[in-house]
């Protein structure tokens, strides 16, 4: 992140959304891996990150604005998405209460 | 009268305060825009989560063939909606108003396109015995009613998006509007594009049949 306004041309956002497709095409494969719920859950929600990522940075153009604008929105939106984790124990206490299915 | 003698008061002054984000006004509204409909969709998500792992019967029934195909045509239109609205943006702020409306229009098609192939899977699960209230596996209703809900509101932002590039467009061309409606409108649809990043695996390849 700098505050220098050099945005990248269209070549840049060609090889850029190339990358992001790339990603979905990962995503597709790592389904058709007979893989855990939980580790496909796990991997897909990381490759989504990187990819909001790149998104949020290049063609929202965020790496390209002063400083100030990042570090006064993202680390609130994180700590906010990151405090509504605290539910995951009450999921599996649920999951884990109910009477099997026949 | 001499530069001395101008005086202020503190509401003036305030007025001429630097910018501490050296962007448009209209530009920081919309990232505040986009930071509450973030939280939005992440709290919307989390409740889908919630549901997914706290349900054992819930329902997976979609196949590579057509759901998962049908998923990433729309991505990649989706995504190339994002490419043509870059290139809007570039042309607008090199004042090619000719070339920025072209882009404009490609956006728009391709928004229109993604809705209709969604709508057009809805309206499949309608016809197999889906829809908020029902499953027509027997498994839990769950499925459904986070789905359409999800997706609906997805939907929603994606014709809302078309609406507002075809304002812009209008505007832009009889020179009522600027560059920096164009960039502004594009935030938004890059947004639009990254909430699809999150809804894609989760509701999608999360729920393929094994």
């Amino acid at each position: 992140m700098t505050e220098t306004n050099h945005e990248p041309g269209m070549k840049e956002y060609i090889a850029i959304w190339v990358g992001l497709l790339c990603i979905v095409g990962i995503e597709t494969f790592l389904t058709t891996l007979q893989l855990s719920t939980h580790k496909l859950l796990v991997a897909l929600l990381l490759l989504a990150f990187v990819e909001a990522g790149i998104a949020l940075l290049y063609f929202m153009h965020l790496k390209y604005e002063k400083p100030n604008l990042f570090w006064s929105l993202v680390p609130a939106v994180i700590f906010v998405l990151f405090m509504m984790n605290h539910i995951w124990p009450d999921a599996y206490r649920m999951l884990n209460l109910r009477v099997p299915i026949q | 009268m001499s530069e001395s003698e101008i005086t202020l008061d503190a509401g003036h002054a305030a007025a001429l305060e630097p910018s501490p984000y050296a962007v448009q006004s209209k530009k920081l509204t919309m990232w505040l825009f986009i930071i509450s409909d973030t939280v939005t969709f992440g709290a919307i998500l989390f409740g889908y989560a919630y549901l997914r792992i706290g349900t054992p019967n819930w329902s997976a029934p979609f196949h590579f063939s057509p759901n998962i195909v049908n998923g990433l045509i729309m991505t990649f239109v989706l995504l190339s909606s994002s490419l043509t609205m870059l290139a809007a943006d570039a042309a607008a702020k090199q004042g090619r108003k000719s070339s920025c409306l072209q882009w404009l229009g490609a956006t728009v098609v391709l928004g229109i396109v993604f809705a209709t192939l969604h709508l057009r899977e809805w309206s499949h699960m309608f016809e197999e015995g889906w829809s908020l209230s029902t499953n027509p596996l027997g498994g839990s209703v769950q499925f459904g009613a986070t789905f359409f809900s999800i997706t609906g509101l997805h939907l929603m932002h994606v014709i809302s998006g078309i609406i507002a590039l075809i304002v812009i467009a209008i505007g832009y061309n009889t020179d009522w509007l600027d560059a920096g409606h164009v960039e502004t409108t594009g935030l938004y649809w890059h947004f639009v594009d990254l909430v699809w990043m999150f809804v894609f695996p989760l509701l999608y390849l999360m729920n393929v049949a094994r």
